[in-house]
């Protein structure tokens, strides 16, 4: 351990002596490792849309069943959104990639990491979907029941819309939450690595610094800053004034 | 945030008919039957696997264990405690700043709240655990955890405490006005307080976001819960059913203060006030 530290001194104490500054600049980090931020930005982008796909996916369906008038269904389902809107995301990429083997069940690294990014907010998008129902006053139901309307009609031409549309910006948080989430891959060997995943990674093969984390999360920032804005354009746009 | 009181699932349907009665029958007896088949298959590839084994489950019946477990939730708490008070303080700085009369302070706060709400929590950790030390910033262990999740979670306490004195009508202040009182005491005596109440149930959604966070202690080499489960996994040899019972304990903690959240927001619930 102590010669370790004494190692990393001295590497960085060549470095400051080459770069005057501990820390690489924007243009020495970017020709050296561009390509690299490149593919990293895409694969965190490509985790953020696949697992919020699969994530509304399941949501939907789980809040199907959660309305159901079927009692197994609903308490089946209420305990998947609670398992995994409480589980801790590292606790279940940990489980995923290192107990799931006993079970003789082996998944790589990229379908447990993109497992768990998809579970977790799959419950969140349950909850926000069955919050967005909840501000339907009942009275329309009643009225839609008393013009005639079949429960298909009702679901679809009453709940639906307004659900839909009063979590606009619920689905727009989930997203960004989902790309946050898209993070833990940086705790398993990815190749090519996440947005987090390329600090460390350029930090134990170069002294990236404080400029390789900067990068990163201008990244996200600015991912997170336009899907927000977005998201609230459309919000205003659809959004149900009542 | 909130969460499904079953209001609307209650009218959906009208009161079922004899036919309909036993078609929900039949879906019932269906549904479980698929649920236990289901189930019976988990447990059936613990058997296959052997992880039924009393060599992997009877360490749970010693004492020391749990106590050892229980160490580590402490340590757990610890964090979880510490990130959640100085998220609080940040947050509120950042939520006066942003709804301050000051342009360039309200630009700044939103800049902040902006920042750490769209960067993952990892990165600040990796922050505090790989760069802090190049400029020769050496914090224990306690902290490289706690700051980080900390301060990814200001920005939302932020937003958070903002929507709840938002939320407070402007006859509130108005009237306090009227009574001779100051800017700064109409809102710290008369906004914040009514505020705060009706946001207490999202503060707990975060607190339990927090918590989740603090599981990333194993980077920076913290002994909290999931590092003692490992510890436990190399004692005794027993992977699964130790990372199984850990991952029970954390859904069991949040799932509390879930339902905690959910009773407050029901008995804090103001006819006319709505929190965005």
């Amino acid at each position: 351990m102590k010669y370790a530290c004494l190692l990393g001194r001295t590497i960085r104490e060549a470095f400051v002596k080459e770069y005057g500054t501990c820390s690489m600049s924007i243009y020495a980090l970017l020709t050296q490792f561009g390509d690299r931020y490149l593919s990293a930005l895409f694969t965190t982008y490509k985790l953020t849309a696949a697992a919020f796909a699969l994530a509304v996916v399941i949501g939907v369906a789980v809040t199907v069943m959660r309305i159901a008038p079927v009692k197994p269904l609903r308490m089946a389902a209420e305990f998947y959104v609670q398992v995994f809107r409480n589980i801790p995301g590292a606790a279940l990429l940990i489980f995923l990639v290192y107990a799931l083997p006993y079970l003789d069940i082996v998944l790589s690294y990229y379908v447990c990491v993109l497992t768990a990014i998809t579970l977790i907010p799959s419950a969140f998008c349950s909850e926000y979907l069955m919050a967005g129902m909840n501000t339907i006053d009942p009275g329309q139901i009643e009225a839609a029941r008393s013009l005639g309307m079949t429960f298909a009609q009702l679901v679809r031409n009453v709940v639906l819309p307004q659900a839909v549309r009063s979590s606009v910006l619920q689905m727009t948080n989930l997203l960004v939450a989902t790309m946050l989430t898209t993070a833990l891959a940086s705790q398993v060997p990815l190749n090519p690595t996440d947005l987090t995943g390329i600090v460390s990674y350029i930090n134990t093969h170069a002294v990236g610094g404080v400029t390789a984390f900067l990068i990163s999360a201008v990244l996200y920032c600015v991912t997170a800053v336009v899907i927000g804005q977005v998201g609230s354009l459309i919000d205003r746009k659809v959004r149900v004034l009542r | 945030m909130s969460t499904a009181n079953s209001s609307i699932r209650d009218v959906l349907y009208e009161p079922p008919g004899p036919k309909t009665r036993r078609r929900i029958g039949i879906a019932t007896a269906v549904s479980i039957v698929v649920l236990v088949v289901l189930a019976a298959k988990v447990v059936r590839q613990f058997y296959i696997a052997g992880q039924l084994g009393p060599k992997y489950w009877s360490l749970f019946a010693r004492y020391t264990t749990w106590r050892f477990l229980g160490r580590g939730l402490a340590g757990t708490m610890e964090v979880a405690v510490a990130a959640s008070a100085v998220a609080f303080a940040a947050g509120l700085l950042l939520m006066l700043g942003r709804i301050s009369r000051y342009k360039i302070l309200r630009g700044f706060s939103t800049a902040l709240i902006e920042i750490t709400r769209g960067i993952p929590t990892l990165l600040f950790i990796y922050f505090f655990f790989l760069l802090a030390p190049q400029f020769g910033l050496k914090l224990p262990a306690f902290w490289k955890i706690t700051l980080p999740v900390a301060i990814s979670a200001a920005g939302v306490v932020a937003e958070v405490l903002r929507s709840g004195v938002n939320a407070v009508p402007k006859g509130q202040a108005e009237a306090a006005v009227s009574l001779g009182m100051r800017g700064g005491s109409v809102f710290f005596k008369i906004v914040f307080p009514q505020g705060f109440r009706y946001v207490v149930p999202a503060l707990i959604s975060e607190i339990v976001i927090v918590l989740k966070d603090t599981t990333f202690a194993y980077v920076v080499n913290y002994s909290d819960l999931m590092q003692n489960a490992k510890v436990l996994i190399s004692n005794y040899d027993a992977l699964l059913s130790v990372y199984l019972v850990t991952a029970v304990i954390y859904i069991l903690i949040n799932y509390l203060l879930h339902k905690l959240s959910v009773r407050i927001a029901g008995r804090n619930r103001i006819p006319g006030i709505t929190i965005e």
